[in-house]
């Protein structure tokens, strides 16, 4: 059995986990308080595929093209959290585009890419910023490896 | 004859509640006043467009009362008030915003409400 979907989000915890400074890294946590930040989250991401605009006769199993976006939200809350997220999104970025590990699950035919990011500012106990980034990987799903 | 809110209503109130502080208008003496611990529980929604739902940030938002014309009377005008270090309560804060809450006498004998950010460290 090979979830290439599953192995792709596993390793990308593993990334943002070792981004420097950050405290907690979680997957589908959407509940943060702030002795965990600056915190990392990865959520399982929305999956496309090749199916819809194939009206050929080929088999059902066989294999699809997928595109999947996981979200990577990175949360801090400091006096001077811009600088802060810049440098955690730098960190964010160059990690998952130069991760071996990621490169080999979307396999030779695959790739990923940075979509962009979105931020966002509110007043708690001091300037807490959030940072979402998309990236998308495109791989092949066998469905005889499922 | 007008009511006097400061001593039926404010002043009683903040014998009750308030608590000890101390406001600091840069470099000058810290002046003592009675404020009214005014921090509650904070969650800030993070926004996520997938499936996962919007995740939130759990904190506080630090804020307290004090009497305008408490202030007012030991010195500290309205333009005193942005960056003024508050302290009370074991905790050191920084005015980052107010809001006036006037009284049916006016503005100048209600009470504000300081927005408060954690003072830097070090």
């Amino acid at each position: 059995m090979k979830d290439v979907r599953e192995e792709i989000l596993a390793r990308l915890l593993e990334v943002i986990a070792s981004i420097p400074n950050i405290k907690a890294a979680y997957r589908n946590n959407v509940d943060i308080p702030e002795e965990a930040l600056p915190a990392a989250i990865v959520f399982d991401g929305d999956e496309e595929t090749s199916g819809a605009d194939d009206r050929s006769a080929r088999p059902s199993n066989r294999p699809y093209v997928v595109r999947m976006t996981p979200e990577i939200l990175v949360a801090q809350q400091a006096d001077q959290v811009g600088p802060e997220l810049t440098a955690l999104r730098r960190e964010l970025i160059r990690r998952v585009l130069t991760d071996t590990q990621l490169i080999a699950l979307v396999g030779g035919n695959g790739a990923i890419r940075y979509l962009g990011c979105q931020t966002d500012v509110g007043w708690m106990r001091s300037l807490h910023g959030v940072l979402m980034a998309l990236f998308t990987f495109q791989y092949s799903l066998k469905i005889e490896e499922l | 004859m007008s009511i006097d809110y400061s001593a039926l209503l404010y002043d009683p109130v903040y014998a009750e509640l308030g608590v000890p502080a101390t406001l600091t208008v840069g470099a000058a003496a810290a002046v003592d006043i009675t404020v009214i611990d005014d921090t509650k529980p904070k969650v800030l929604p993070m926004a996520v467009t997938g499936s996962a739902g919007p995740a939130e940030a759990r904190s506080v938002g630090p804020g307290a009362f004090a009497r305008i014309y408490e202030l007012a009377g030991k010195g500290i005008a309205r333009a005193d008030y942005a960056d003024a270090v508050l302290a009370f309560n074991g905790r050191t804060w920084i005015a980052r915003s107010w809001e006036l809450r006037g009284s049916p006498l006016g503005e100048d004998w209600g009470e504000v409400r300081f927005m408060l950010k954690e003072a830097a460290v070090g």
